[in-house]
């Protein structure tokens, strides 16, 4: 065994039954302390042999740091690759440029590292290893709580921290005057019995409690999350200003329930966006970059009640009926008025697009106008908020609408609507299709396209602002909360109290009483145990009317 | 509000400032090295284990209680003299210490009980003197070294001060601003390490180090004072990134302390190989093995609560702010990784066979990840953090 523990073991030292780090590392699931024979070799007999054998193994401190290890280099893969969870589009632009890796990363699991089998196999054999720690730890410290301090060494002077001195008070007196500064400060007594004349003092057991506070608050975050899991869930509603939606789920643009949710299970809310104002910085270095979101939404939180105004901002979510509605994205959503061939008006909306990489808000969407005579009509539409021409190329400058356009390549054909597969109301099949302008077309708010051949015309009549919001609900939330803050604590009291012992004896002797006290603090993590010890020292001398330089009787020593 | 370019060239001045007398400060440092008063400290680590192995063996032979690394308690970080190992009463007090009761309070018993015999004699401890006392007794060039250092120390905390009056926000908003306010809790905390534990013979790797950080810093990412992206306009701001500013300060005073410790230790190992000459000048005036060890664990143990505040205050921002209080994104993943590696550290200290050199590097791994999240992750791995504002 190469635990510290063993070399407690080995000293005969038993300040605590458990050996726990003698550095006190505060954070340490210090391990069982029977574990005395951990790397001995395995027993040779039966399976129960076997089975505690294991155990010992894995509730050792030298697993515990192993799986440590294993979970932060398992997390690493995590944050080079993309993720399922957290960015879909990059996992499949993994694979078409990684065509032969990518399968077998996916096969390992690495572009979903959080949620793989490998990942939760290091978390659960950590939490069961933390477990077969802590909860021994419990009961021991439990016991210590109940029983009193051990007796008083015999000799004081060889504990880490020892002074003596001499004093006229007779021994007895000399130790009740101690215990009485001892319990002033806070001990813990043992008395010694009639004829002795010692007094045992301790202190601290808040690091210990601390010590396990931390490791079972992380055993309830882990908890809280799985609660998450199960009962949450998270929705995404694209949301143009003037529109109103109802949260059900068929409503919804995207809906990840928790394992155990339903459709039924959506707070009945609905919310109107009134008006969406975004301001961008106009000079500087940094021109272009937002600096103030602000959606002005109305809800009502169900049926029936009276609708209340809210506005929603980044970092400033709605709680409405146990979810949070967040402000996550915006963009515009041009307005088209479309007629087809009979001269009637067949398309008439806001249409969202979806901003690009490129900056400013240059957007991409498409208008599909299936009722349209005799053919179906699609257009291919680029918005850009503030168009300039540079070499003939349009691009936005800035990303607010100071000069808006549109620009469009119109076909006509089949939308391939009725074919059964779903389609995305960002993208246009063209493949039923037939292209019916040359080049891209532009227009300005206001201005309309005639389309060729009489099919109809396009007017780009306006434009308004979307936002995305994000609806979420998470029962394990407050309970993550409570045990983070559970956990910090623990920590802050397992570094900052210290467990400490501080022993007294008096001995009648040739001139006067000779007082020893000793000293000694097994863990000590934020250190300053020999200043307290220094002081007390000092605090017990002047209780004893300190005479003179101390005379230490000959005997035993 | 507008950005108040007056007082961002105010901060920018300071800042040079605080450079130069920086520099200025390890110079002195140095010069305590080359020139400063000797100190006793010849083979005090050697002396001071073979002490406390002694007095293990004694404990255990009484069945008294105490775990080895415990038995040399008390003020670390400060080189003793050989004479300890008679007077072990004395354990931890440092070198240069005054040996009377600088401290009016203490009572009178003090020093008189010095008379005792070295196995009896254990007087009553002394009330060790105050850090400035200490600094008093080390020399002229601790004194310079010092004083320059809390020159510097105020000039960079006025830079700090004054680019947040400059932007009407916490002065951390972005990288260069982070590292600039990083460098100053560094600093800030090292002069008090120094005050309490009477580490002024690490002063010229902590304050060079610093040096390095914030020339690079100002040469390389210099950003002009401007305001945030909506994303960062939230008090969490304040809180989370305050939290990661201290954690990271005092982290990289203690991956200094590591960087240090592994150097003196492996210098220790090569001498009685015959690999190295005995009695390296720098090496003789750190302090010992065990005290470093401890210095860099209290150091720390002193960031890591810090640090797991601001994870948890960033959680409570991202639940804010995106909707869901951890989603794996790559800085969270590493700010995590970090905070797993610095356990480990400290979980592997209480675990025999990964003491000394082995959890000294699991602790400059965990600085290197920190490191890696601030100038990789922030900067060339999208996600939601890309607030770094570098090129």
């Amino acid at each position: 065994m190469t635990d510290v523990r063993a070399e407690e073991a080995a000293a005969g030292l038993d300040i605590v039954p458990s050996g726990a780090g003698s550095g006190g590392a505060g954070a340490g699931s210090d391990g069982a302390g029977s574990d005395g024979t951990g790397k001995s070799a395995p027993p040779s007999f039966g399976i129960s042999g076997w089975l505690t054998w294991g155990w010992r193994q894995l509730t050792s401190m030298r697993t515990a740091l192993v799986l440590l290890f294993l979970l932060a280099l398992g997390s690493v893969p995590g944050s080079m690759l993309p993720q399922e969870g957290a960015d879909p589009a990059g996992v499949q632009q993994y694979f078409t440029s990684h065509p032969a890796l990518a399968p077998l990363l996916n096969h390992l699991g690495l572009f979903n590292v959080f949620a793989a089998p490998w990942f939760a196999a290091i978390y659960l054999l950590l939490f069961t290893s933390l477990v077969g720690c802590v909860v021994p730890r419990t009961f021991r410290l439990a016991g210590s709580a109940r029983s009193l301090p051990p007796r008083a060494p015999r000799f004081l002077s060889r504990l880490p921290h020892s002074a003596g001195y001499s004093t006229a008070l007779p021994p007895d007196e000399a130790i009740e005057a101690a215990a009485g500064v001892l319990a002033r400060r806070g001990f813990r007594l043992r008395r010694a019995p009639a004829a002795e004349t010692w007094v045992s003092a301790e202190r601290g057991y808040l690091r210990e409690a601390g010590n396990l506070l931390f490791h079972l608050a992380l055993l309830g975050v882990l908890v809280s999350i799985a609660l998450g899991g199960l009962f949450g869930y998270k929705a995404d509603k694209l949301l143009v200003a003037g529109q109103t939606f109802a949260d059900t789920r068929s409503a919804l643009d995207e809906f990840h329930p928790g394992r155990l949710v339903g459709g039924g299970d959506l707070p009945p809310f609905t919310i109107t966006l009134n008006q969406f104002a975004a301001s961008y910085l106009e000079s500087g270095p940094d021109r272009g970059q937002p600096s103030f979101f602000d959606a002005r939404i109305s809800y009502t939180a169900s049926p029936g009640d009276p609708a209340r105004s809210y506005d929603l901002e980044i970092n400033r979510p709605l709680s409405v009926d146990s979810t949070k509605v967040y402000l996550i994205g915006h963009g515009y959503a041009p307005v088209f008025r479309v007629t087809d061939a009979r001269g009637q008006v067949v398309y008439n909306a806001a249409t969202p697009f979806i901003p690009g990489s490129t900056g400013n808000f240059l957007s991409e969407g498409v208008v599909k106008v299936p009722g349209a005579q005799p053919q179906q009509l699609g257009f291919l539409c680029v918005f850009v908020p503030t168009a300039v021409d540079v070499g003939g190329t349009l691009e936005s400058v800035f990303p607010a609408a100071g000069n808006p356009a549109v620009s469009l390549i119109a076909y006509a054909g089949d939308l391939g609507m009725n074919s059964g597969v779903p389609q995305s109301v960002y993208q246009l099949d063209t493949a039923g299709m037939r292209r019916l302008t040359t080049g891209t077309e532009l227009l300005q708010p206001g201005q309309t396209l005639r389309l060729p051949g009489g099919r109809g015309t396009i007017a780009f009549t306006g434009y308004r602002q979307w936002v995305s919001l994000q609806i979420t609900h998470d029962p394990g939330q407050l309970p993550a909360l409570a045990c983070g803050i559970a956990a910090l604590a623990g920590l802050l009291l397992s570094f900052m109290v210290r467990r400490r012992r501080v022993f007294v004896r008096a001995r009648a002797g040739e001139r006067g009483t000779t007082v020893q006290v000793g000293g000694l603090a097994r863990t000590d993590a934020s250190g300053g145990f020999e200043d307290e010890f220094a002081s007390l020292a000092n605090e017990l001398a002047a209780a004893h009317h300190s005479t003179g330089p101390a005379r230490q009787s000959e005997t035993g020593e | 509000m507008s950005v108040n370019l007056g007082l961002g060239q105010v901060s920018n001045d300071f800042l040079i400032a605080a450079l130069v007398v920086y520099s200025l400060s390890v110079l002195a440092f140095a010069g305590d090295f080359a020139f400063g008063r000797p100190r006793r400290a010849a083979s005090a680590a050697g002396a001071q284990r073979a002490a406390s192995e002694a007095r293990v063996a004694q404990l255990a032979a009484v069945g008294a209680a105490v775990a080895g690394a415990q038995t040399v308690a008390g003020a670390p970080a400060a080189a003793k003299p050989p004479a300890d190992v008679t007077a072990p009463g004395e354990a931890g007090r440092p070198a240069d210490a005054v040996p009377a009761g600088a401290d009016p309070a203490a009572p009178p018993a003090t020093g008189e009980t010095r008379a005792a015999g070295p196995e009896q004699g254990r007087p009553l401890p002394e009330v060790v003197p105050s850090g400035f006392g200490a600094v008093r007794q080390a020399g002229a060039w601790v004194q310079a070294a010092l004083a320059l250092s809390v020159l510097g120390v105020s000039a960079h905390t006025v830079a700090v001060v004054t680019r947040g009056l400059a932007v009407h926000r916490a002065p951390w908003g972005n990288m260069y601003e982070f590292v600039t306010a990083l460098t100053c809790v560094a600093t800030i905390f090292f002069v008090g390490v120094i005050l309490r534990y009477r580490a002024w013979a690490l002063g010229v790797f902590v304050m060079g180090s610093v040096v390095v950080a914030l020339g690079l810093t100002e040469t390389l990412i210099y950003t002009a004072a401007g305001p945030l992206v909506p994303a960062l306009q939230s008090y969490w701001l304040d809180i989370h990134v305050a939290a990661m500013t201290l954690a990271t300060g005092i982290f990289f005073v203690a991956a200094v302390f590591g960087v240090v410790y592994l150097v003196a230790g492996r210098y220790g190992k090569r001498v009685p190989a015959g690999k190295a000459a005995p009695g390296n000048g720098i090496v003789l005036r750190l302090p010992g093995a065990e005290q470093l060890d401890r210095l860099t664990y209290r150091t720390v143990v002193f960031g890591f609560p810090v640090w797991t505040f601001g994870v948890i205050a960033g959680a409570i921002w991202a639940d804010q702010a995106w909707g869901r209080y951890w989603g794996w994104d790559p800085v969270e993943t590493w700010a995590f990784i970090t905070w797993v590696l610095y356990a480990c550290f400290l979980h592997a200290r209480a675990t025999a066979g990964w003491r000394g050199r082995r959890a000294h590097l699991i602790q400059l791994l965990g600085f290197a990840s920190l490191i890696f999240n601030v100038l990789v992750v922030q900067v060339f791995v999208t996600g939601m953090h890309s607030y770094a504002g570098v090129g």
